[in-house]
């Protein structure tokens, strides 16, 4: 028996390591040279990758590329307008999420239950690029929107033109699948019975979804805002796109430092903080939400 | 077991029809459950009894009739109003609340200060055994104490009426059987008209003082427990209420009070019209519990009626031995069940016997 158990041991490795291996090259392997790169100085130079020829002892530790990153305003407040974004997109989000994964959960019936799941994947059949397009097309000067709003005697409000809002809009719309499927599964398993013993027990419909359907669908919510709330601060495309020269985001800048100015450690540094910034975020919102809500797992 | 019929109504159903779709779950539903008794409704899956309770509780809308509650109609209140509570059948604890908030979860809009709800609480929790357990998580606790937990819940409210459906189906024979009794006990001891659901012909014949025993959307019949199983007013209620033995009869002449019968392998026997119930239209036959009829041991004489047979099977039970045996030559065959006592050894299979009965046992059926 033990042969075999040694030969399930082996066939296990053997499945996991495609994998594993790609992990490591693809992730791991880039993260540690972007933390090292952020705390690099380079004598007589930045410190970059590759090496020129002959740099490597002149290669010293230092703090003072996150100095810089939290000296100069410039970073800290793309990094807040980042933040603040992501926050709103989260909210818009998963205040949309709830009620269509709430009707999809509690109203249709359990045979077409996929078939909706399913609807709500169709946003992603198109390119995000194409569907940049069309939002600018819809929010820009004397657009879909502002002739819409032109029916009722308003002005064109070219709400492209914030970049923030435009940006926000978008990403709302192009997340929201994301945050209705895990509080959709949330939802699924929460006993029916509970409902009804909740009304027995005195409650409204309203202060029952309250005290007993809200709470135990929280895992579900607190899935969807990480899951929303982390790629968004970090998003790159949009904010180059829907935002303009104006209001670029965190990636924004930090294509600038890698790409344009060529300055790898900068850009490392950059990157680094907003990654433990989000970090942090995510910790204390997992953490408060065990506090207060208290799922008893 | 006697149940004074001086009580109080406090259930009323009238003419209760529920439709869904075309499905006619409920059939013209009548009749009263008095206050402080104890009611079960009986009968196989799929015979209306849940959506009866639940019409009750107010989660199923009635299609036409009325339900009263304590001479309230109660059309129109929902359920979060009605004076009754319910336990569930899966319990419906909420997973994410400890004992005590679960116990204490209807006492929201109670006025009282937090220390006597608080007080509440453990006095509820101390009535169902579960002193002490109020800062457990819910989800730590075993099927019986889950349920205790839904009868403190419950019963923390003082409803009118305490709903229990199928309590006891999800848990294991001796504790079905303990928690039997405890709830006998509990009702007896809080005075509230307990409905139970069950297809457990003999949890509702050990609980209850009265059972409506249901069949397809309607009450067959209505009756304290013994009556139901002495004088079953069908063949339908007979079968599914205990065991009995059919045997094909023809009647002989039916005059006043007497109904004169021929059972196959009995004879002809005299009944009193008392067990004779309203007829049927069905294929007479003459019905006989197991244990109103005995093997005679040699030396052994009836009381009554004797007839000959021979034993087809043996099933032995410990306490109790059962026997299919053809009555009197012919291809009729009855289950008797014989207590095992010292001096009595079980038969065999083969054994030629005589069986004793009594005309007083039987009930016809036509």
């Amino acid at each position: 028996m033990a042969n075999s158990i040694e030969a399930e041991k082996r066939a296990g490795w053997a499945l996991v390591s495609p994998p594993f291996l790609y992990t490591l090259l693809a992730l791991a392997v880039p993260f540690i040279v972007i933390v090292g790169l952020s705390f690099a100085g380079l004598e007589g130079g930045r410190a970059r990758v590759p090496l020129a020829p002959g740099d490597a002892e002149k290669l010293y530790f230092t703090f003072e590329n996150f100095a810089r990153v939290l000296s100069e305003p410039i970073y800290r407040v793309v990094l807040l307008r980042s933040l603040i974004i992501a926050v709103c997109v989260t909210l818009a989000t998963v205040l949309m999420a709830y009620p269509i994964a709430y009707f999809v959960s509690f109203y249709v019936a359990p045979s077409k239950k996929a078939l909706w799941i399913f609807l709500i994947t169709i946003p992603f059949w198109t390119s995000y690029i194409i569907r940049l397009a069309l939002w600018r097309t819809i929010l820009g000067y004397n657009g879909i929107f502002d002739n819409f709003v032109g029916i009722f005697g308003i002005e064109p409000m070219n709400l492209l033109s914030n970049g923030a809002l435009a940006i926000t809009i978008t990403l709302s719309h192009a997340f929201a699948p994301f945050a209705v499927l895990p509080i959709f599964v949330a939802l699924e398993k929460v006993d029916r019975s509970l409902l009804e013993a909740g009304q027995d027990l005195g409650e409204t419909r309203w202060t029952t979804f309250l005290r007993v359907t809200l709470p135990l669908s929280m895992p579900g919510v607190m899935a969807a805002v990480l899951i929303v709330f982390i790629p968004v601060v970090g998003d790159y495309v949009t904010a180059k796109l829907m935002g303009g020269s104006t209001t670029p985001m965190i990636a924004n800048l930090v294509e600038v430092e890698m790409l344009k100015k060529r300055d790898h450690a900068m850009g490392s540094a950059v990157a680094v903080t907003a990654m433990a910034t989000v970090a942090v975020i995510s910790i204390l919102f997992v953490l408060l939400n065990r506090r207060f809500i208290g799922s008893k797992k | 077991m006697t149940f004074s019929a001086d009580k109080p109504t406090m259930i009323e159903f009238k003419d209760v029809h529920k439709y869904y779709g075309d499905y006619h779950a409920l059939r013209g539903i009548n009749g009263t459950i008095k206050a402080g008794e104890f009611f079960s409704l009986l009968g196989p899956s799929g015979c209306g009894k849940t959506t009866l309770l639940r019409t009750i509780a107010g989660f199923e809308d009635i299609s036409s009739g009325v339900v009263m509650i304590d001479g309230k109609s109660m059309a129109d209140v929902p359920a979060n109003v009605r004076p009754t509570n319910m336990v569930f059948q899966s319990y419906a604890i909420f997973p994410h609340m400890s004992v005590e908030e679960n116990v204490g979860f209807g006492l929201r809009r109670d006025p009282r200060s937090k220390a006597e709800k608080a007080k509440a609480v453990d006095e509820a929790l101390e009535m169902v055994g579960l002193k002490g357990y109020g800062k457990r998580a819910a989800h730590a606790l075993s099927g019986g104490q889950r349920q205790r937990v839904a009868l403190a819940r419950a019963l923390i409210l003082k409803p009118k009426v305490l709903l229990l459906d199928e309590p006891l189906s999800a848990l294991d024979k001796k504790m079905r059987e303990h928690m039997q009794v405890e709830l006998i006990k509990l009702q007896r001891q809080v005075g509230i008209t307990f409905i139970l659901v069950t297809h457990d012909q003999e949890e509702a014949l050990v609980m209850s003082d009265r059972i409506a025993v249901m069949f397809e959307g309607e009450i067959a019949q209505l009756a304290d427990p013994e009556t139901l199983y002495r004088r079953p007013n069908s063949k339908k209620v007979a079968d599914f209420i205990g065991t009995m033995n059919f045997i094909p009869c023809t009647i002989l002449s039916e005059s006043g009070d007497k109904v004169e019968v021929d059972a196959k392998g009995l004879g002809k026997v005299a009944l009193d019209i008392h067990q004779a119930p309203p007829a049927k239209g069905e294929t007479p036959v003459v019905g006989l519990r197991p244990e109103t009829l005995t093997l005679l041991y040699p030396g052994q004489s009836a009381n009554d009626r004797e007839t000959d047979g021979v034993i087809d099977e043996v099933i032995y039970f410990g306490d109790m031995t059962y026997y299919d045996v053809y009555l009197g030559g012919t291809d009729v065959e009855v289950r008797l069940s014989m207590r095992n006592v010292p001096g009595r050894p079980v038969l065999d299979v083969g054994t030629k016997v005589r069986v004793a009965w009594s005309p007083e046992a039987l009930v016809l059926f036509r």
